[in-house]
């Protein structure tokens, strides 16, 4: 039974949260519900209208389409990828930063700037750096008596490359993250365990690793679900070749939507992406709450 | 409420009519970043001081023109006054029925259109004979090749010894591959590819198709990509990129390759005609005056490989002062206005802009040009050609990786171009 | 069991700060004792030395008469319980028993031996799959204990651990310290800021006041001969009263003129107190020595008269704040009984045989024979 008080105090909070409610059913729910509406139709853009409704056959079309199936295995591979790569050098920065006394500012700054570059800035100045006979890199190399490394123009060389980058410009997310958990640890335990004769391998294992559980899980699901989503470095530096080596979902869908001027069918695609993401933060907002 | 309601209505309004009218004295014209784009730039403070019209040029890499492009096309008011386009979104636009028909212009005010090219009138000029564009630039493909290297005697020894052939400026294709071979010395290769998907490697290698005697499809809009001619196309494009090719080419853009060109890395580069001219630039080239341009070769001497490529300008449905931007257009492809283009470096469409004694006293090169352009074979046009150069990019890369081979990766693409003319209602 | 020596330890911090400087103290093998001061002192680094967890920067430190200086830790065969306890959180309350054993290698039989004989002990046998999180302060406090225990060190290091505890709860877990170090007999050194704790746990104190020891003593005998103006307000509430006075000589004797009045020197301590005669001194009375019944002062009981400014009734005591005219307030502990009221003027007898006197240039204590 609501008392009075409890109706107003209620009807007070949704009119305050009423202007943000609707701002975001503007600018999210709406277009999302326009293009899932839309996928249910033969929409080009050429012939741009609801007549054809279809139902579900551009989702049954993209999941049968087998540039797609490729393009979803790249993509469970660059995620996979970058996400255990990020994680291990991100951990073990942010272990080595933890105990830096001295200039820890300084490597803050440092690690932040790759984060604070546009994507596409990133791409076109690693392109240049890594051109095969012309880039630094291989320029550097050679005086070493290395290469020249083709970065770009070997599928598997692509793919790592790729990554390397996404690496490169990333990994300080992962850095600040695990960092900021890592700080937020409380000393006690460890200086504990010290006593109790753990190594400083076994208090890792033992304290640290367990302590930092919640924060690890949460970190590295919101790579993955960035890491998803991932398109600027793959749209300037490769266009998913060579081949299609680096052919990502999201930049599949964007050919569908902008090349092939089939909305509705890109619309399914990215319907398909969201319900992978919305599982994906579902669970993420699960384990947040129970942090 | 109302009270306060009404000074800021007020207030609105008058905004919106001082935008308004802001706005029907602005032309905005969105552009790729080429030289072409540069040389109208430059010429545009003259526009402006004649008609005091605001001219403002949003220019934007080739990748994003038709991502930007399309939203504005489809809204019933858009923000672009004129818009260029590419000739293989010429079916697209057309069939999309975004552009709008020039006819009434032309008449009303006497434009001449008959001194254009009529190769390029048919690429980005009239369809079914209604004119929706004038041809603004042509990018038909050319052979870059270096002047020195043909010239030395060393070489030309070294030549005739090794295939009992002349060293000259390639007649036929296969004199090309021989030269292409010969040149290939440690860090000196005799090509650069532009391997990179999709319009990169789909327009050069376009080339190496005609070049080899092959054809996209014959006259009832079916395939013969899966021909001999076409697989032997491929087989010369793979070795091109992987024996006689700099390390990478199968990921070059079309200007990391031309810098390998441009810094004397090859002896040859196969590529838009426009950077014949940046060849002799000294800010971006190593091998100024030692550049030519030829048709690329064909099976015999006097057919060309080159692949036709133009831009057009039109004015979409959308405009929101279609008088203003036919104002602009009468004269910005005026002779004058175009003969000052080619004079800056421009490539032009029209025939007396090329015949023009000034400008073939500054561009002796124009010549070459004008042959190449008139010899060159065309892309098919139609709704889908982009997503046909997606495939083929995507065909084509995956074969000189070496995941398909020549004939699986045509006959893939061959497929998917029935399918698409076929949606089109093309096929006979 | 052991006995721990600190021999001239200091701790110095880049830049020259001492948190800890030349301590020397012995604690005998299997004595109880009590690190007392204010917070920032240096009773806890002191500890932490001892434990290992700081490094001392000069002087040694030596655990059963060996030097651990540059022992790990671990290897000095000691545990430590801390103020918040410092559990594993994702460890159950046996994880957490268990988990130096475990880092050993011990005999899983023996460690569950241990285990159930210190669960037992300690009442957390009921709790022993439990986590920490489901567990109140006081179980917590027992756990941390526990752990402590199962490692049977040589001697326990306890760092302010009751500090988080409530009034109650303290109480108890006082008298289970106790009754624990009475059991097993294992050296002990607790930290505290409470100096009921001090005064009732341990069997020595060691008061330390900026990062210095200022003096080391039983419980009783630090309360009753304070070393210092600063031990002697520390000690006991209400604390020993200061009193800014003049020691003067009066015929034979002595007499101590304060703002209130003058309480002439007892026979006895005029010897040692002549030499300041004619000085300014600081007079320390114990409220407690103020006495209701002249029989009560003993033999060297002088009148005090004076007006009650605040009564603090207590129970079975009432603390009376008592003005004195031109100085500051002094307190007094009387019985219960008393009807006392604010603006009364009261009577009071002062024990003068328990009068000290304190230099005030130095604040130390001046030397008087001790018992009378």
């Amino acid at each position: 039974m609501q008392t009075r008080i409890e109706a107003a105090d209620q009807r007070f909070g949704w009119m305050l949260s009423a202007p943000g409610l609707m701002l975001l059913g503007a600018v999210i729910g709406f277009p999302i519900a326009w293009a899932l509406f839309t996928s249910l139709f033969d929409y080009t853009l050429i012939m741009p209208s609801y007549d054809n409704f279809v139902g579900l056959d551009n989702y049954v079309t993209a999941l049968g389409d087998k540039e797609f199936g490729h393009a979803a295995w790249v993509t469970l591979t660059f995620v996979a990828a970058i996400v255990v790569v990020e994680f291990s050098i991100g951990f073990l920065v942010a272990l080595m930063l933890n105990s830096t006394e001295r200039g820890r500012g300084i490597y803050y700054i440092i690690l932040l700037c790759p984060l604070l570059m546009n994507p596409v800035v990133v791409g076109l100045i690693w392109r240049m750096l890594l051109h095969p006979t012309l880039g630094i890199v291989n320029y550097l190399l050679g005086l070493v008596g290395l290469g020249p490394v083709n970065w770009l123009g070997d599928p598997t060389n692509a793919f790592i490359t790729v990554v390397l980058v996404d690496v490169w410009h990333q990994v300080s997310f992962m850095i600040v993250l695990l960092l900021a958990g890592l700080s937020a640890l409380p000393r006690e335990p460890y200086e504990a365990a010290r006593v109790e004769g753990a190594s400083t391998l076994q208090s890792f294992w033992h304290i640290t690793l367990p302590l930092m559980r919640p924060v690890i899980v949460v970190t590295l699901l919101i790579r993955v679900i960035f890491a998803i989503k991932t398109y600027d470095i793959i749209y300037i530096m490769t266009r998913g070749g060579p081949g299609d080596a680096t052919d990502l979902i999201s930049y599949f869908i964007y050919r569908r939507a902008f090349v092939g001027l089939n909305l509705g069918e890109a619309c399914a695609l990215a319907g398909l992406l969201l319900a992978v993401i919305v599982a994906m933060t579902a669970y993420l907002h699960r384990v947040m709450r129970k942090v | 409420m109302i009270k306060l309601l009404k000074p800021l209505c007020a207030a609105l309004v008058s905004t919106t009519a001082l935008a308004s009218f802001a706005h029907a004295e602005t032309l905005t014209i969105l552009m790729e970043a080429v030289p072409d784009t540069e040389y109208v730039q430059a010429l545009v403070p003259e526009f402006e001081k004649e008609t005091g019209i605001d001219l403002e040029i949003e220019v934007v890499n080739y990748a994003e023109m038709h991502t930007k492009l399309v939203p504005q096309l489809v809204a019933r008011e858009g923000s672009y006054s004129l818009i260029v386009v590419d000739f293989y979104w010429v079916g697209e636009f057309f069939k999309a029925g975004w552009m709008m028909p020039l006819d009434d212009y032309i008449a009303k005010d006497g434009f001449d259109v008959s001194p254009y090219v009529p190769a390029m009138m048919d690429l980005v000029g009239a369809i079914d004979g209604t004119t929706y564009m004038l041809p603004f630039y042509n990018y038909a493909m050319g052979m870059l090749y270096r002047t020195d290297l043909l010239e030395d005697e060393a070489n030309k020894s070294a030549f005739k010894e090794a295939t009992g052939m002349d060293l000259k400026v390639p007649e036929t294709w296969d004199e090309y591959l021989k030269q292409v071979a010969f040149f290939t010395k440690g860090d000196m290769k005799g090509v650069v590819n532009q391997g990179l998907r999709p319009d990169p490697i789909a327009m050069e290698w376009s080339n190496y198709l005609f070049a080899n005697g092959g054809e996209y499809m014959d006259d009832t809009w079916t395939s013969t990509l899966t021909s001999d001619a076409a697989v032997k196309a491929l087989d010369d494009y793979k070795t091109n990129i992987d024996k006689y090719g700099p390390v990478g080419a199968a990921s070059f853009s079309f200007d990391e390759a031309f810098n390998v060109f441009a810094q004397g890395g090859a002896y040859s580069y196969i590529t838009y005609n426009f950077f014949r001219a940046a060849a002799d630039d000294p800010s971006s080239s190593q091998v100024v005056g030692k550049t030519g341009i030829a048709p690329v070769p064909g099976v015999e001497p006097g057919k060309t490989g080159s692949l036709n490529g133009a831009w057009g300008w039109a004015i979409p449905k959308s405009s929101p002062n279609p008088d203003l931007a036919w104002q602009f257009l009468k004269w910005v492809e005026s002779k004058d206005v175009a003969v000052k283009r080619a004079l800056q470096g421009g490539s032009p469409t029209r025939t007396d802009v090329f015949d023009d004694p000034a400008v073939l006293e500054k561009y002796p090169h124009m010549a070459d040009l004008k042959a190449l352009l008139l010899g060159s074979h065309n892309f098919p046009t139609f709704t889908y050609t982009p997503q046909f150069v997606e495939v083929l990019g995507r065909e084509l890369s995956l074969a000189v990786t070496g995941d398909k081979s020549s004939a699986d990766a045509l006959a893939a693409a061959a497929e998917e171009f029935n399918e698409l003319a076929e949606k089109d209602g093309l096929k006979k | 069991m052991a006995s721990i020596e600190l021999r001239s330890v200091s701790k110095a911090y880049d830049g020259g700060v001492h948190a800890v400087r030349d301590i020397d103290l012995s604690i005998a093998d299997g004595e109880f004792m009590i690190f007392l001061g204010p917070s920032g002192c240096g009773k806890s680094t002191t500890l932490r030395m001892i434990a290992g967890l700081e490094t001392a920067t000069a002087g040694d430190i030596l655990i059963g008469g060996e030097r651990v200086n540059d022992l790990d830790p671990a290897k000095r065969d000691i545990s430590i319980v801390f103020q918040n306890y410092a559990l594993f959180p994702h460890m159950s309350v046996r994880k957490n028993l268990s988990f130096g054993l475990r880092l050993k290698g011990t005999p899983r039989a023996e460690i569950e031996r241990r285990i159930g004989h210190v669960s037992k002990m300690m009442g957390i046998d009921e709790l022993l799959d439990r986590r920490p999180s489901q567990l109140s302060g006081g179980q917590r406090q027992r756990v941390a204990l526990g752990r402590a225990l199962v490692r049977e060190p040589q001697a326990f290091l306890l760092d302010e651990p009751l500090s988080n505890l409530d009034a109650k709860l303290r109480a108890v877990m006082r008298t289970e310290l106790i009754k624990l170090h009475q059991r097993l007999g294992t050296t002990m050194v607790h930290v505290t800021h409470d100096q009921v704790e001090a005064m009732t746990m341990g069997e020595r104190i060691c008061i330390m006041k900026d990062g210095e020891v200022v003096q080391v003593g039983a419980p009783l005998e630090v309360y009753t001969n304070p070393a210092d103006t600063f031990v002697a307000g520390f000690l006991a509430t209400p604390s020993m009263n200061l009193m800014p006075a003049r020691l003067e000589a009066d015929g034979d004797g002595l007499a101590i003129h304060l703002a209130a009045g003058t309480i002439a020197v007892p026979e006895p301590f005029r010897a040692a107190y002549a030499p300041y005669a004619g000085q300014a001194i600081i007079a320390g009375m114990r409220p407690e020595d103020f006495h209701e019944k002249p029989a009560e002062a003993g033999p060297f009981g002088q009148l005090v008269e004076t007006t009650i400014e605040t009564v603090e009734a207590l129970g079975p005591e009432t603390i009376l704040t008592l003005s004195q005219p031109g100085g500051t307030a002094f307190a007094a502990r009387v019985s219960a009984a008393g009807t006392s009221r604010a603006g009364d003027k009261i009577r009071l007898t002062y024990d003068a045989g328990k009068l000290h006197l304190f230099d005030p240039r130095t604040t130390k204590r001046i030397a008087r024979p001790l018992s009378v």
